[in-house]
């Protein structure tokens, strides 16, 4: 079990945890009509930091200079020194890992890069931020699409209750761009007005900038609590193994990962469910079922989107804390924005700031990639918590360790695909599509496979090899199957391609079929479609790949999940035309 | 028209990588969504964007692109109306 010992969040409309729940209390929202952002064409309703602001807050920290620090890695920066500061740590140790949460880092730099080429890569904007505070370990970019700070949380416990490391700093950043707007609006999900989540009349989400983090660490027998300390007692993810971009109808993914995290908890501790109500018809529609499908529909709910706008990888983290505030303070905050709410099922949308004596919260979030994750948060009220917990992703399973075993591996190179070790594949070096010719040569039949940008062809073909000898339930889905993959380049090779379609004002056609790539995780989501996958979907981002970080993601997420029979675990990479894939499937049975 | 008709199948192939497919595959009468393609709700997007790309003409929402989407045919004599390049 992990508690927090520190957090902070800054977000156009305060600079500290505190002061952020106090602004949102009186009801404020910095959500703002803008014409023409960015150089955008079309207008949009968004959130942005003041750049004055953030500087300053910089300024406070360091005599380096604001220069050598983009947006996004400034906002981190603060948050992440706000939240260390708290905790009272030594980030410099190596006890302490940093894990950064975000979506889009620095891609805002693919239209102009004064600084080093690598400066795109997630991996880059993590390294810069830990070694801002001399932090000597490698950090971990989680990067899940909107799931991301969720997930972060998630990787944390994981990390924490192996014994890996002492404290976690947890950070969620994101700035926009004409990047990430103009994607937005080709997927005509952006609202022209304030967003209403929840709402009969809801017209799309409002995208907005914040920075927030938490600082963890695990809970021992010994460990006295501190008074209103935020306690992680269990968190799930689970694939909808639907669509990479529609959330299930059904909620299934989400369904299933409420009932996970809330596993023999009794529901009606719960003061409320912060749940990621993004005011798009779709997402509030499958959460309402979901919550409906889980026994929770009485249960106030409330979405924090009509103050901050949509954070994509710091909503997870930001929403987290916010939702802390509140029980801290016994409040179930107003859904801003929302007069006439109207779900496909009903839900009990907290309408007003109303009062709770209840200490337990349901924090839910759903993206793109099919990933859906679900939080049990507790706030120790009474200074009285026993170390004792419920739940699965809380409990550290030290005593009895799994015998992890790998059934099949598949590495795909530049030049062949090598199924245990036997090249299966050759691969003609002229040829100008061989990611293609390996479908062929393999006999796949899958027109899907045609839509995909490489990162995901060159995932799904792995995937197709590893799996074609092994016998498993090909037809149901499967919660007790996970897949974890990371790499170097996220899914820059398709970012590159969609900014050419937004690069040149006077051709100006932003693609949402090219878009819906630029999350590194959708190929985890493109292999749990294919395979019926419906547990875990995690994408991972480090500078290099290093075997031992599978074997090590692989081991911690058996771990917490005790259920799991099966990992797909692997290295995917593409990036500069050049392919890097070593994937491996894994049993603890 | 059926010009028109065969030039939108051929450009509608290569946005939507209809992989192996060629215009004579395509029933310009048939419902595009649904049954026969297997085209999604990003397919609907891009074919959004193929509007205003090629024809200079722009759809609010995707709702509007449903009556329109509903066959090549109906996206033809729909084009032909409203184009403005």
């Amino acid at each position: 079990m992990i508690y927090s010992i520190g957090d902070s969040i800054i977000s156009p409309l305060a600079m500290t945890s505190r002061s952020n729940f106090e602004a949102v209390l009186r009801g404020e929202s910095r959500l703002q009509f803008q014409e023409h952002a960015f150089g955008l064409p079309e207008p949009c309703f968004i959130s942005l930091f003041e750049d004055e602001k953030l500087d300053s807050a910089f300024s406070a920290l360091s005599d380096l200079g604001t220069d050598g620090y983009t947006k996004v890695e400034k906002a981190a920066i603060v948050a992440a020194s706000q939240a260390i500061a708290e905790a009272n740590i030594s980030a410099d140790s190596n006890d302490v890992i940093f894990i950064l949460s975000t979506t889009k880092g620095n891609v805002d730099l693919l239209a102009n890069n004064p600084y080093e080429p690598e400066r795109p890569y997630l991996w880059r904007s993590a390294q810069i931020i830990a070694s801002f505070f001399n932090n000597p370990n490698m950090p971990v970019v989680v990067s899940n699409a909107c799931i991301s700070g969720c997930a972060a949380q998630i990787t944390a416990s994981n990390l924490l209750n192996a014994g890996l490391y002492k404290y976690a700093v947890v950070i969620g950043a994101e700035t926009l761009s004409k990047f990430v707007i103009s994607g937005f609006q080709s997927f005509k999900a952006l609202s022209p007005e304030r967003c209403k989540p929840f709402d009969a009349n809801r017209r799309g989400l409002n995208l907005g900038e914040a920075a927030a983090a938490i600082v963890y660490t695990r809970a021992t027998e010994d460990t006295i609590l501190p008074e209103n300390a935020l306690i992680l007692r269990a968190g799930a993810i689970n694939n909808d193994a639907n669509h990479i971009s529609g959330p299930s109808r059904t909620g299934e993914g989400l369904f299933r990962a409420i009932q996970k995290s809330i596993c023999d908890f009794d529901t009606s501790k719960l003061a409320f469910i912060n749940a990621h109500g993004t005011a798009t018809p779709y997402n509030d529609d499958m959460e309402s079922v979901a919550i409906n499908r889980a026994g929770l529909q009485d249960i106030p709910v409330n979405s924090l989107k009509g103050y901050f706008g949509h954070t994509l990888g710091a909503a997870g983290v930001l929403e987290t804390i916010m939702a802390h505030q509140a029980l801290k303070h016994h409040t179930v905050l107003k859904t801003l924005g929302t007069d006439e709410p109207g779900t496909t099922m009903p839900v009990n949308v907290s309408m007003q700031n109303q009062t709770t004596d209840g200490n337990t919260f349901m924090k839910l979030i759903s993206g793109f990639g099919g990933s859906n994750a679900a939080l049990l948060m507790e706030n120790n009220r009474n200074n009285n918590m026993s170390v004792e917990t419920h739940g699965r992703a809380s409990q550290p399973q030290q005593s009895e360790k799994p015998t992890i075993s790998v059934i099949s591996r598949c590495e795909i190179t530049d030049d062949a695909v090598i199924l245990n070790g036997q090249t299966i594949v050759s691969i003609n070096a002229d040829s100008t599509n061989w990611l293609a010719d390996i479908y062929h040569k393999i006999g796949m039949a899958y027109p899907k496979f045609f839509k995909m940008d490489n990162l995901c062809k060159a995932g799904t073909l792995a995937a197709e090899i590893l799996l074609r000898d092994v016998d498993f339930d090909r037809e149901t889905v499967k919660p007790d199957w996970a897949v974890l993959l990371m790499n170097s380049a996220s899914s820059l090779d398709d970012d590159r391609h969609y900014q050419t379609t937004i690069q040149d004002p006077a051709n100006y056609y932003p693609s949402p079929a090219v878009f819906v790539y630029t999350l590194a995780n959708i190929v985890t989501g493109e292999i749990a479609i294919r395979h019926r996958i419906g547990g875990e979907s995690a994408f991972f981002i480090y500078p290099e790949y290093i075997h031992e970080q599978l074997e090590r993601s692989v081991a911690v997420t058996f771990a917490a999940n005790p259920e799991f029979t099966h990992i797909i675990c692997g290295w995917v990479d593409y990036d500069d035309g050049h392919c890097n894939v070593n994937m491996e499937l894994y049993t603890n049975k | 028209m059926e010009n028109l008709i065969l030039e939108l199948k051929e450009e509608i192939i290569e946005v939507l990588n209809l992989e192996g497919m060629t215009p004579a595959d395509i029933d310009e009468n048939a419902p595009l969504f649904g049954e026969g393609l297997g085209l999604d709700s990003i397919d609907a997007l891009e074919l959004i964007v193929l509007m205003e790309k090629n024809y200079g003409i722009k759809l609010a929402n995707a709702n509007e692109g449903k009556e329109i989407f509903k066959s090549v045919r109906v996206m033809a004599e729909y084009i032909k109306e409203h184009r403005t390049k």
